[in-house]
């Protein structure tokens, strides 16, 4: 979709976290191939679909990973988190437990992702409107008090869901391209100190995909 | 692409499910013409053998055409005999019922499953009046077995067996059979032998199919990625239906080691496929879509006997299990 799969800047690993049933797999089905399935299936495992966007004439694919909510599930997904430079932490407005769990989901993410990965909060399935039970004001201001960024989506009816992923995509990208100008980079493969490697550099491609999910 | 006026198959497969947007109904109709005569000499044999051997006792002549596919209508019955499954239900009678009986579910597990069963098969156009039964197996069994609890991916197990059987409390004992003594431990709250086993599975590829590994590991998609729904549902959900029978029917009777043939077989398959990947992406999408359709898995005939043409002992997977353990072990130091 848009730019040419195989041509790209910046390669962006992003994953997709929350409870059980919030409507990770429709918010990737919805921005990768803009599908939105009633008869979804629970996720088993980890599955994943890129799309490449523009930001700045800059093509930048994200690569975006899908996990299953289930707790235990977190025993296989060490490969998830790694070199993820960003993550939509996912709650279903409608369900008041999938939003209390987001703290649990940000521990998780501070456990084991990257100390500088950029975090999104989304409250998804907002076309329930008539159900809902977290006020996007008190979520807002969650976000705010944990330096997140906030966003109501709807998978179902796909509002914001193209501004979700555009608007952390492009912060990411800020972020790297940001951070290249103050450390230029050396060869072509460069790793932050002191934290695991994390892919946001432009590099050859043939590096960049080596690098980015072993 | 849709049936057509010509083809003699509906968009719906003999247990109910629909067929996907890229089912490939000439390459299918080929296949089932063969097919569709083995299927009929089969069961003409079968029914000697069960004569024969009512018990099912298994022996060489058993396991040779258990291989081979059990027909339909005597799968339910096989399954529970050579499994052990009815022996099991036998000993503890009231153990199903008792467990439907208890007073109050722990929510936390009937939240979780009632999650999942709509999310079970929606593609099935029977299994909407299964789902009731299928809360109640699933329930029955996350009560019964606290250390597994509620495994999302059991779902699907679960969902398959009654699709097959029809039967509430057969489906149970089939499904405590597998969790148990198939694949212990791949359900439970740490998952710890389903780790082992992915490690174990790619040492494998590693020794049969070298080439293969390279790719994958060249290309970044972590077998993590690519095998665990494979394991954690024993190929539900993951090829085509026809085949996952015919999969379980060695499983059970002969045990874990038909999940790493066929996990191999997989790979071994569709070597050349994976071997064209340009990237992680097209790589992801050949295991996920092409897998569940194309006509390699379709045609379960020769799938079946591209398992059992791989050289595998039991003993080389219980060496390969150890030493994932060992590494484990050291990493974790």
């Amino acid at each position: 979709m848009g730019a040419r799969e195989d041509e790209y800047d910046y390669l962006f690993k992003v994953v997709l976290i929350g409870d059980s049933g919030v409507g990770k797999s429709n918010l990737l089905s919805r921005f990768t191939r803009n599908e939105f399935n009633l008869e979804s299936k629970s996720t088993i495992g980890v599955e994943f679909a890129t799309r490449s966007i523009e930001v700045d004439g800059k093509t930048i694919k994200a690569q975006i990973w899908d996990t299953a909510g289930q707790e235990r599930y977190r025993a296989i997904t060490s490969a998830y988190y790694r070199g993820a430079v960003g993550a939509l932490l996912v709650y279903d407005i409608a369900k008041h437990l999938t939003y209390e769990n987001v703290e649990r989901w940000l521990r998780e993410l501070r456990d084991h992702a990257d100390q500088n990965i950029v975090i999104m909060l989304v409250g998804n399935k907002s076309d329930l409107r008539h159900l809902r039970s977290v006020p996007t004001d008190e979520a807002k201001l969650f976000a705010e008090r944990n330096g997140l960024s906030f966003i109501e989506t709807s998978a179902l009816d796909s509002t914001n869901v193209e501004t979700a992923f555009q608007n952390i995509l492009t912060e990411i990208y800020r972020i790297v391209s940001q951070k290249q100008i103050r450390d230029p980079p050396e060869g072509d493969v460069i790793r932050p100190s002191n934290v695991e490697p994390i892919d946001v550099k432009p590099t050859v491609t043939a590096d960049v995909r080596k690098q980015c999910c072993q | 692409m849709e049936p057509t006026a010509e083809s003699k198959f509906s968009d719906v497969d003999e247990y109910g499910f629909k067929r996907g947007e890229k089912f490939d109904y000439k390459d299918y109709g080929k296949f089932m013409d063969s097919y569709l005569k083995t299927l009929t000499r089969r069961r003409i044999k079968w029914e000697s053998i069960i004569r024969e051997n009512p018990e099912l006792i298994l022996n060489t002549k058993l396991k040779r055409y258990i291989r081979k596919g059990i027909p339909g209508p005597y799968r339910t019955d096989v399954w529970m005999k050579i499994s052990g499954a009815e022996a099991a239900q036998k000993k503890n009678p009231n153990l199903y019922r008792s467990l439907l009986n208890i007073d109050h579910f722990i929510k936390e597990i009937s939240d979780s499953i009632s999650i999942d069963l709509p999310r079970t098969f929606p593609d099935n156009i029977h299994f909407d009046s299964k789902k009731e039964r299928l809360f109640n197996i699933l329930c029955a069994y996350a009560h019964h077995n606290r250390d597994v609890g509620y495994c999302q991916g059991l779902n699907y197990i679960a969902g398959l067996l009654l699709i097959v059987t029809d039967d509430e409390e057969k489906s149970f004992w089939l499904l405590k059979h597998i969790v148990e003594n198939i694949v212990p431990q791949y359900h439970s709250h740490n998952m710890a032998s389903l780790l082992r086993d992915l490690a174990v599975f790619r040492e494998l590829v590693i020794k049969r199919v070298p080439a293969v590994n390279r790719r994958v590991e060249d290309l970044g998609l972590p077998y993590a990625v690519i095998a665990s729904k494979w394991f954690i549902c024993i190929f539900a959900e993951v090829l085509p239906v026809e085949t996952v029978l015919r999969i379980w029917d060695c499983v059970f009777a002969e045990g874990y080691k038909i999940v790493f043939r066929a996990a191999l077989a997989l790979f071994i398959t569709h070597k050349n496929l994976i071997l064209e990947c340009e990237d992680i992406a097209a790589l992801a999408n050949l295991f996920r879509d092409t897998m569940i359709q194309g006509s390699i898995v379709t045609d379960c005939h020769s799938f079946i006997d591209s398992m059992f043409s791989i050289r595998l002992k039991r003993s080389e997977l219980e060496s390969l299990r150890k030493v994932a353990v060992l590494n484990e072990h050291m990493s974790n130091k």
